[in-house]
């Protein structure tokens, strides 16, 4: 039976708990970004248009932490161009990570449009003009 | 109800100074009062049933006076000691705002102390905050500095919620009377655990709650002195009970728990006192090899029943959940939801980071050895676990455990 006083959820507990995308790649893309009280690192070794693998390490609350093992473990053979399109508003909600935190988790889209930036993919733009 | 388990994956309870379990003879005490007469009936009434209630009243408070070594007519019972620190604080402050509005007190009080505070300046007070030594002691020098013709009340806590931290009461009192100033004691961590001797210390109020002390919830006590007992002014009107201090019908059966607890307590205070120190040492040794490990608050001038501890590069709240099934404390134990990092702990010199990484260990009777090695254990782990997943570097050859020493 969930404890509805708990503050993290049967899926932020599980993710938080057993990482299995927390770590360091070699000869990888590597970005890391800080703000809101908040660090994260991710790293990415392709394969062609693909991500091979996809790794993070992260120094913040749990919210945090599971919100960046969920990014890996989603975009981990994807396309990089996909990872442009990484949605924190998304991951507020499915995770679910409370609204305060919210900015945390843009400090994770961030990281995440930046390694695609690395990577030589541009950000799409949300207004459907291409950026300058 | 048997408390906290002591398995490897059951909750461990090590938060004794949020509140302890009541003493099975409390617990029994008080069953059989609920439906006594002696323990529903009005105290205040004059008729038999309300004469027997008083007896208990009066019974607990003789139990408490002998603890505090004070007259049982200086005690007034109230709901706790936020209430109590609330009667004494703001009481001296109203009736004594004709002869000067200005008060002291420290940044690392609890803040059913620094709120009260915080509310009186909105009304006009004029409040000094000290800050302590960064062992958590305050510097008498800087007390005697504060002070001033003026100044009405002092407000010092006896021993600190969050670190444990004693303060020396009879240096501050000493300082307080000279200046002709009232002084108030917030003893919720101290009252029954350590010897408090109200006919030798300089103090004119002193706050308490049973529920520390393995007493029930909702019943505290303020005490009064002679010199300041017409120096306060109620909070609330109606009734006339308690010389009209603190009216209000008396809960008798929660009084006499308290006052029971209080006895056990005094029973046992030298015993209870020896073991914590062997817990507190018992883990301080199982954690302090940890790299960037720092003890918060002086170990010489400490509560054995409580340790405060910060690591380097860990998150505070990922800490708290990856100890689970700890019952630890982070940041200030009455609202652990507020990820702010804690005021004393800031007021100590830690960073924000230093800060939001804090936990505090606390122990009681319950607690085993095998229990504080588990603890010891699962910190160890946390820590080095969370730091594995942080990218944050710590600095170069962190230094080996250290401990706030001012």
């Amino acid at each position: 039976m969930s404890d509805p006083a708990d503050p993290y959820g049967p899926e932020v507990r599980r993710l938080f708990r057993a990482p299995a995308h927390a770590g360091t790649l070699e000869a990888a893309d590597r970005v890391r970004v800080e703000g809101q009280g908040v660090a994260v690192e991710l790293c990415m070794l392709r394969a062609g248009p693909a991500i091979r693998q996809l790794r993070f390490l992260a120094w913040g609350c749990p919210h945090f932490i599971a919100a960046a093992e969920a990014l890996c473990r989603d975009y981990e053979g994807r396309a990089v161009a996909e990872l442009a399109g990484y949605s924190a508003v998304e991951t507020v909600r499915t995770l679910p990570v409370p609204r305060g935190k919210t900015g945390r988790i843009l400090v994770l889209e961030d990281a995440a449009r930046a390694l695609a930036g690395s990577a030589g993919i541009t950000t799409p733009s949300k207004t459907g003009v291409p950026p300058p | 109800m048997t408390g906290a388990t002591t398995g490897d994956d059951g909750p461990i309870y090590l938060d004794y100074a949020a509140s302890t379990p009541l003493d099975p003879a409390v617990a029994a005490g008080l069953a059989e009062l609920l439906t006594a007469t002696a323990g529903w009936a009005n105290p205040s009434a004059g008729h038999a049933a309300g004469r027997r209630a008083m007896a208990l009243v009066n019974a607990a408070a003789a139990r408490l006076a002998a603890l505090l070594n004070c007259d049982a007519r200086q005690l007034v019972f109230t709901s706790g000691a936020t209430e109590s620190n609330n009667l004494a604080i703001q009481g001296a402050a109203a009736y004594r705002a004709a002869r000067g509005r200005h008060l002291v007190t420290l940044r690392t009080e609890h803040r059913a102390v620094t709120d009260v505070f915080r509310a009186l300046e909105k009304r006009g007070y004029d409040v000094t905050w000290l800050s302590p030594r960064p062992d958590g002691r305050l510097d008498p020098g800087a007390l005697e500095a504060a002070l001033r013709p003026d100044t009405q009340l002092v407000s010092a806590m006896h021993v600190n919620n969050e670190t444990g931290v004693i303060q020396d009461i009879a240096a501050i009192g000493r300082l307080c009377h000279a200046n002709g100033t009232l002084l108030h004691v917030d003893a919720a961590q101290s009252f029954g655990k350590l010897p408090i001797d109200l006919a030798a210390l300089p103090v004119d109020f002193l706050s308490a709650t049973a529920h520390k002390i393995y007493g029930p919830k909702g019943v505290g006590v303020l005490y009064v002195s002679g010199r300041a007992g017409a120096h306060v002014e109620p909070l609330m009107f109606g009734g006339g009970q308690q010389r009209g201090l603190r009216p209000g019908t008396l809960p008798a059966w929660l009084i006499a728990g308290f006052g029971l607890a209080a006895e056990l307590a005094a029973g046992r205070m030298a015993a209870d006192h020896a073991r914590l120190g062997e817990l507190q040492d018992r883990l301080w040794h199982g954690i302090r090899d940890l790299p960037g490990l720092r003890r918060n608050g002086s170990a010489e001038y400490g509560f054995p029943g409580i340790l405060n501890v910060s690591a380097a590069g860990v998150e505070g709240e990922s800490l708290l959940l990856d100890l689970e099934p700890l019952c630890v404390a982070a940041g200030s134990a009455c609202n652990s939801r507020d990820r702010s990092p804690s005021g004393v702990l800031r007021a100590l010199g830690l960073t924000d980071a230093e800060a939001r990484s804090a936990i505090r260990f606390s122990f009681g009777r319950r607690t085993t050895l095998r229990e504080i090695d588990i603890a010891a254990r699962r910190y160890r782990d946390a820590v080095l676990r969370l730091r594995a997943l942080s990218p944050a570097v710590l600095p170069p050859g962190p230094p080996p455990a250290r401990e706030s020493v001012g």
